[in-house]
């Protein structure tokens, strides 16, 4: 037979399992990526045909002096402190092989749909390396697979593990080469680049739009009308 | 009783789903389910903590700087390097999961749990500082070596964690299916003894997988078998001893299920050991990093300093949630003690399910889909 046990410390167990539970939740809702481990600054080019079809995307990006100095352990300088082009060549061919996994950060949406392997392998790609700010430059050329005509060409260049933050550069990071005379290009900077170090707890959790720093979307974009 | 049940049920599966979720929404940031990848929007606590992190990562860079030029700017260096590691380890990474699940899995104390988290962080520092010094300094290795040292270090760990949760699953499968079977086997003596308790009959001698058990004589030591994870012992003219059963021969009269101590397993150190150099062989991608800036600004001791230091604050988060997770194990164990004998299957369940999860996280890790640091373009 069964018997019904009146339980009296139901209450408090009951609690004090709500509590556990919550901070427990509160606990787990860290944030599921890392934080970002590399900084870019970028500067791009979009390359036109004569038919005024866009042709490519030519990439530079300066990343900053931490990685750079990582990404140049080992290598051989004929003079310390710096590094030609040729000595940079194998580390370069590696970063444009491991771009590919990562679809080499930039994607296109094409008159406002997104296109799926927009870009064949990156060709004219090289490193530099300026000794006084000790920082990498990756230059390449992403070639379309299909030359773009259209009204609307936006590209979006971000690394959405987060990992590496890129940013436009100042001044006028972003150009047309041999662009019809009627295009205008827009850039869009959505987040703050410096994070976050004013940012008080409190602001934290009240949802804010104002709130930039992590809150926002941090794709950056290009957007170029060609009507 | 129906309280107690119904409590014990939703610990159970609470818990289990919490650590799940966790796992889980780590798998799903990292895939892209929808076709193309998304940036991610990161608000209010997390993004705090996110924001939080790349603050003290970049400082890090500043210091070492400064730390070169001045020699005071090393306690500042050290500050920065044990808050980033306290922060850091909030993210993916650092074995919070499966360190929560396997204390969550087997008898741990609270003590045990910090130790194991404090190891593990230590472990990370040390890999880290080896990987730099052998591969840079000693070598003069590439980036692209240290990194294809570190993929190959994660398969290794991660490997090591599935069959820890291999091990772990069959250990605490084992115990619970004995403890459904041993309430069955109440269940069915129950039922036997308030139909012919007045007669004073003696029944057969329990067998194999099916008939009645007798409450009233206890024939212990005639199936001796090894069995370490679970002991059974009689009640009546026997004294309160353990005694082994072979596996598939259900034991005789009341059981309560194995004493903690038992479950807790012999062994001592080495046994949390698996878990510890599991988790921590893989190091920390920025620790890496950050070593090797240190070497090109020729300041690498100061380097190694600041990674161990990192190791300290890293080994307090984690040791939190460790002990969070013990503490959840405690809470179960009191409930667990109430007479109603669904309490040790509960237990022995959610014992199994955090197993489970050990495996699970092993297996998301070793196929990408769970968040690991990544290495940058290499």
């Amino acid at each position: 037979m069964i018997h019904a046990r009146p339980w009296p410390m139901a209450p408090v167990v009951l609690t004090r399992l709500t509590l556990f539970i919550a901070a427990l939740t509160g606990v787990t809702a860290t944030p599921a990526q890392a934080h970002p481990h590399v900084w870019a600054t970028i500067r791009t080019e979009l390359l036109y045909a004569p038919d005024g079809a866009v042709t490519g995307v030519r990439n530079i990006w300066t990343f900053d002096d931490m990685y750079s100095a990582y990404a140049t352990t080992g290598l051989k300088a004929a003079t310390k402190g710096t590094f030609t082009r040729a000595e940079l060549q194998p580390l370069a061919q590696v970063n444009v092989d491991s771009l590919k996994e990562y679809a080499y950060f930039t994607y296109a949406r094409i008159d406002g749909k997104r296109q799926k392997d927009a870009f064949v392998a990156p060709v004219d790609y090289w490193l530099d390396y300026d000794p006084k700010a000790t920082v990498l430059t990756l230059h390449f050329t992403l070639p379309f697979k299909k030359p773009v005509q259209a009204k609307r060409l936006v590209i979006e260049i971000y690394d959405p593990e987060f990992f590496i933050d890129f940013g436009f550069a100042d001044g006028d990071p972003v150009h047309l080469v041999g662009a019809p005379p009627q295009c205008t290009a827009a850039y869009d900077k959505p987040h703050d680049d410096n994070f976050s170090s004013s940012q008080t707890l409190i602001q934290s959790f009240i949802p804010n739009e104002a709130n930039i720093g992590m809150g926002a979307s941090f794709a950056n974009k290009i957007s170029v009308e060609c009507p | 009783m129906l309280y107690s049940m119904f409590s014990l049920i939703a610990l159970a599966i609470s818990v289990v789903a919490v650590v799940s979720v966790a796992g889980a929404h780590a798998a799903w940031a990292q895939t892209a389910p929808f076709g193309g990848p998304r940036p991610v929007a990161i608000d209010g606590f997390a993004g705090w903590i996110l924001a939080e992190q790349a603050m003290f990562y970049r400082a890090l860079a500043g210091m070492l700087h400064a730390a070169r030029d001045n020699g005071s700017a090393l306690w500042g260096l050290m500050g920065i390097s044990f808050l980033y590691g306290i922060f850091h380890a909030a993210g993916p990474g650092h074995g919070k999961a499966v360190i929560s699940s396997y204390l969550f899995a087997n008898e741990e104390t609270w003590r045990r749990g910090i130790t194991l988290s404090f190891i593990s962080a230590a472990m990370q520092s040390v890999t880290a500082i080896a990987i730099v010094g052998i591969a840079a300094v000693l070598l003069g290795a590439t980036a692209k070596l240290m990194s294809d040292t570190v993929h190959l270090i994660e398969i290794v760990s991660y490997g090591l964690i599935v069959l820890l949760g291999l091990r772990l699953l069959w250990v605490k499968g084992r115990n619970f299916a004995k403890a459904l079977r041993v309430k069955w086997v109440e269940a069915q003596a129950e039922l036997q003894s308030s139909l012919s308790y007045a007669t004073g009959a003696s029944f057969s001698q329990f067998r194999g997988g099916s008939a009645t058990p007798s409450v009233l004589h206890c024939n212990c030591g005639a199936e001796a078998g090894r069995d370490q994870a679970a002991r059974y012992h009689c009640h009546g003219e026997h004294d309160h001893h353990p005694h082994d059963e072979e596996q598939d021969v259900l034991p005789w009269g009341h059981a309560h299920g194995p004493e903690p101590e038992e479950l807790a397993g012999s062994g001592g150190w080495r046994r949390g050991l698996a878990a510890v150099i599991a988790v921590g062989l893989r190091p920390c991608s920025g620790a890496i990093i950050i070593l090797v800036f240190a070497l090109a600004q020729e300041m690498f001791w100061a380097g190694v300093a600041s990674t161990f230091v990192m190791g300290l604050g890293t080994a307090i988060t984690v040791g939190t949630i460790a002990t969070l997770a013990v503490g959840a194990k405690a809470v179960a164990k009191r409930m667990a003690q109430r007479p109603s004998g669904y309490g040790t299957i509960l237990m022995r369940g959610a014992e199994f399910a955090a197993a489970g999860c050990v495996l699970t996280f092993g297996i998301l890790l070793l196929t990408g889909y769970m968040a690991s640091e990544r290495m940058g373009l290499f």
